[in-house]
């Protein structure tokens, strides 16, 4: 996953979530049925761990450019006194 | 970055508070609900009224009872339990109550019924004060939810009269 | 991106570490306590929580469940559902009560109660010579509840080994945790 699917793939968790429970809870509601209610939530809350946990393709279409190993030697690591967290990110 | 791991946590923790907060709304909309219970007890026969070896009034009586206690479940009711007790005064004590009977109602659907029955538990006083005593019969019943607040009403039905003699 | 430093530097990161993980972990502490006490002033009750241990209150009450307890200076009246320590048994027992006898100049009250699903009141197991309960044994009334949620502590209480293990793996967790805010992996994840 890049940066931009793990904010993503949080906002959907939350808001897949959210909207189970609206949806669980007036049916539930409607239908007088407690049991109804639990089961629209289970049933939503599956459907957002199947769609926003395991690592899928289109969470990672801003794939990060990471630094080949020969291009790392040529640049001097930074000093750790000053404790960086620079990416000497020249290509 | 994340991982496999931190996302499943992340969504188990939000998930369970989103049933907890499910849970306590679901509660408070009991509080929407107006009920309407009605109730009528008779005291149908004394079957005997003695005082017992240790010195207490001892009483067993049969009634007859009919209720409708529909209106009181939601669908966050789990059950409702409801008992009926005996309440009286006397020189000694300001308040006496003594749970003479007591039932589950698990189903809307039953909680509309007529029952003939004696007391299912033993109407001792803390003395020998029953003779000509006045008491008051009360419906009590407590809602039982699903989950959340427990709510608890009563019917105070009065009028009621033991007789003066033993039998 | 931030190596961390061999020698002296990685023992003196080490020790701030682990004083800053103590902090931590004192103030989750202190803070637990902070709102268990909070509670316990809140509810009027020493024990504002109780998980019900036997299935004497069924269906009502269910082995596992969890009770709020709440006690006010309300008197107690029939039909309340209670908890109560038997003089001498450290389990708390969470019955009904069916029978009050308060007497006419204020305080004093006999009790009589009974678990919904037994058969008899609880005479029985009062202490010898005791008929009635007084105000003093009740430590509160039952005003909520949620279902199946103190199994846990049940699971705990009666194989301490689970407590344990738990323990254990806690302690792991925070060990090993401790590396990885500067451990930088170049994986994907």
């Amino acid at each position: 996953m890049d940066w931009q699917g793990q904010k993503l793939a949080e906002h959907l968790m939350q808001i897949m979530l959210l909207a189970s429970a609206v949806v669980a809870f007036v049916t539930g509601y409607a239908m007088s049925s407690f049991q109804m209610m639990m089961l629209i939530y289970a049933g939503g809350v599956v459907l957002t761990t199947l769609i926003t946990v395991p690592n899928w393709p289109f969470f990672n279409r801003h794939p990060l450019n990471w630094l080949d190993p020969s291009e790392a030697e040529k640049h001097p690591k930074p000093q750790v006194a000053v404790s960086s967290k620079k990416k000497p990110a020249k290509k | 970055m994340h991982s496999f791991g931190y996302r499943a946590n992340a969504l188990l923790t939000f998930a369970v508070t989103i049933v907890a907060l499910m849970c306590a709304i679901a509660s408070l909309s009991d509080n929407l609900n107006t009920p309407s219970p009605t109730a009528e007890i008779q005291v149908v026969n004394i079957n005997w009224f003695q005082k017992q070896t240790h010195g207490n009034d001892e009483v067993s009586l049969t009634l007859n009872i009919t209720a409708d206690l529909q209106s009181l479940f939601t669908w966050n009711t789990k059950q409702l339990f409801i008992f009926i007790a005996a309440e009286y005064k006397t020189p000694k004590n300001a308040l006496n109550q003594v749970s003479l009977w007591d039932a589950i109602i698990p189903a809307k659907e039953s909680a509309k019924f007529s029952i003939h029955t004696s007391n299912k538990y033993r109407f001792i006083d803390q003395g020998h004060n029953l003779r000509g005593k006045e008491f008051n019969l009360t419906l009590h019943w407590h809602v039982m939810p699903k989950t959340g607040k427990m709510f608890a009403d009563k019917i105070v039905m009065s009028g009621y009269r033991l007789p003066e003699e033993y039998r | 991106m931030g190596w961390i430093g061999i020698g002296e530097s990685v023992r003196s990161l080490n020790i701030k570490q682990s004083l800053f993980q103590l902090i931590t972990l004192g103030m989750i502490v202190s803070s637990a306590l902070m709102l268990w006490k909070g509670l316990i002033c809140l509810s009027g009750s020493e024990s504002p929580v109780v998980v019900v241990l036997s299935g004497s209150m069924e269906p009502g009450f269910k082995k596992g469940d969890i009770l709020f307890l709440h006690m006010s200076n309300e008197p107690i009246r029939a039909g309340e559902i209670v908890v109560f320590k038997v003089q001498g048994k450290q389990i708390p027992i969470v019955h009904r009560v069916i029978e009050v006898h308060e007497r006419q100049e204020m305080g004093e009250v006999d009790l009589l109660t009974k678990g919904d699903s037994n058969p008899s009141d609880d005479r029985m197991l009062y202490a010898r010579g005791q008929f009635w309960l007084k105000r003093q044994h009740i430590m509160g009334r039952a005003v909520g509840f949620l279902p199946y949620l103190g199994w846990a502590t049940i699971i705990m209480t009666e194989q301490p080994i689970i407590k344990y293990i738990l323990l254990g793996v806690l302690g792991l967790l925070i060990i090993t945790s401790k590396d990885e805010r500067h451990k930088f992996s170049a994986a994907k994840t």
